[in-house]
């Protein structure tokens, strides 16, 4: 459905996205994992025609961005990280221009369904400045899911939200998904990429450096992992393959001993040296 | 019913607009500095002074009008595209759309028109209650629709290439407020030195000026015409130029 073929882009000497390759189906969830400043978003913002790669190419749905982008963006919803709401018009007028926009059919029915998708129906006709940071995220996603896209792009959709306003935007996507659309969702929530990605991409420094099932990423470093607190009050974690492992290794450590299993922050830190932030 | 692409966006400016106008303070600003203008030099020398044969109010309202269009054609684009694409991001949603690029800066230039015919209509009222009102010909509607392209046009690309909303107004104080006073609204550019002569008939505005106050399509006219012409197509063309190469 989506495809990234050597994707490069630079800033100045930083290198933002650095030969990025990978393929995404019709119909699947597919999450950017990676810290700030990753290249995460410049790569939606390459996939979305908001950006020009300095080499490599893209495809929506077999369609090159650079080369049909008309096409391209009627295939595509996106929510970026800013809110790019208009703080001066309504809930309401916000998406009717929208609709407008991408040439949405019966409009007004269509905006009426997308706020009552998000809850927001008796907020229509109120200026979106004073909107919370919840309402503003739900009703981007509302705004993107208007025009029936193929594929629905999030960039870091609940970065700051509180936990329950989180899943319900979870839900929301695991209902575009169920609605047959292709997600790709950029997030350095671990538990957000666990709970909503078929598969996952690591990104540091521009560059993937593993993709597949959390489950298989997770094998690959190892199924468990032993944390103790070292006589300098400092975090010691070691990875080992099997449950068996992790508790004869507990038993060799003095003090405060846990074992738990593996989370993409762990394949994340035993890849790069680093913390997801 | 399919709508054109410009439309949308120009149904956005439009909505906000009303927002505005609705408030006392757009009105109180959009006028003021005409008015004042208006009071300052016209009723202070209106009766001392006669310009081409004529009173000075009659001489000095179409400049002030010419100069309302500009200043608000040119600033409110310039101002919103500066701030839609620098801080509030809101111009990605157009460029995401699929929408030509033209279908933007016709939206965009459109609805800075509207906003610089509304204030220089206030400006007109003005005009006709406090002196001889101006004859509002075909050339005269000729010189304030094209003034308001220009600029509009202008402004679009000021909003595209300034990178904070106070190299915005950078911009304007150096070229758009010089313009303003030079170029024919107070007074007629032939009363300037030799030497700023040849800069001053470089501003589109001096055409404005040249243009509004013609009763019919003279050599002078028409030369002036052209040029606004001209100016419109290479200002128009650079902002269309402008937002199909953007990239963030």
């Amino acid at each position: 459905m989506i495809e990234a073929a050597h994707l490069t882009k630079r800033y100045g000497a930083v290198t933002a996205v650095d030969d990025l390759c990978f393929r995404v189906g019709r119909g699947e969830v597919f999450g950017l994992l990676g810290p700030n400043g990753a290249g995460k978003s410049t790569t939606i913002k390459i996939f979305t025609a908001l950006c020009r790669p300095d080499y490599g190419e893209c495809f929506v749905d077999g369609l090159n961005v650079a080369g049909s982008p008309l096409e391209v963006k009627r295939r595509i919803g996106v929510v970026p990280q800013e809110n790019n709401l208009d703080r001066e018009l309504t809930a309401y007028e916000n998406l009717f221009v929208y609709a407008l926009l991408h040439r949405v059919d019966d409009r007004r029915r269509k905006v009426q369904e997308a706020l009552a998708l998000v809850g927001l129906e008796e907020r229509r006709d109120h200026l979106t400045h004073g909107f919370s940071g919840g309402m503003q995220r739900r009703l981007l996603i509302a705004r993107a899911l208007l025009g029936e896209p193929a594929v629905l792009f999030l960039d870091e959709p609940t970065t700051g939200l509180d936990p329950q306003i989180r899943h319900q935007v979870w839900d929301i996507i695991r209902k575009a998904r169920l609605d047959g659309r292709t997600v790709v969702l950029t997030t350095h929530y671990i538990e957000e990429a666990e709970a909503l990605c078929d598969r996952v991409g690591i990104l540091a420094r521009g560059a993937l450096i593993a993709l597949d099932t959390p489950d298989n990423l997770k094998a690959t470093v190892g199924q468990y992992v032993v944390q103790h607190v070292d006589p300098s009050g400092r975090l010691i974690q070691q990875i080992v393959k099997s449950r068996e492992e992790g508790h004869r290794l507990a038993g060799e450590r003095n003090g405060s001993v846990t074992v738990r299993k593996t989370n993409l922050e762990d394949v994340f830190i035993k890849l790069t040296g680093e913390r997801i932030e | 019913m399919k709508s054109p692409g410009w439309y949308p966006i120009f149904l956005r400016e439009m909505l906000m607009f009303k927002r505005k106008f609705l408030k006392l303070g757009y009105l109180f600003s959009a006028m003021v500095v005409p008015v004042i203008y208006l009071f300052a030099f016209g009723l202070g020398l209106g009766e001392n002074v006669r310009i081409q044969g004529g009173d000075y109010l009659t001489y000095l309202i179409p400049g002030l009008i010419a100069m309302t269009s500009m200043n608000n054609s040119y600033a409110w684009v310039a101002s919103s595209l500066n701030l839609n694409r620098v801080y509030f991001k809101t111009f990605q949603v157009l460029v995401q759309a699929p929408i030509l690029p033209t279908s933007i800066v016709v939206g965009e230039v459109l609805s800075g028109m509207v906003k610089g015919l509304f204030a220089s209509l206030l400006i007109l009222v003005v005009g006709f209650l406090t002196a001889p009102a101006p004859a509002v010909t075909g050339i005269f509607l000729v010189a304030l629709f094209l003034n308001c392209f220009l600029f509009a046009s202008l402004g679009l690309i000021t909003g595209m290439i300034t990178r904070s909303h106070e190299e915005t107004s950078t911009y304007n104080n150096f070229f758009i407020m010089p313009m303003a006073f030079f170029s024919g609204t107070f007074f007629p550019v032939d009363r300037m030195p030799d030497l700023l002569k040849g800069l001053i008939y470089l501003f589109p505005l001096t055409h404005t000026n040249i243009l509004i106050r013609k009763d019919g399509l003279d050599p002078e006219g028409l030369v002036s015409l052209g040029i606004l012409l001209c100016y419109s197509a290479v200002f128009s063309f650079v902002g269309a130029r402008l937002i199909r190469n953007y990239s963030e």
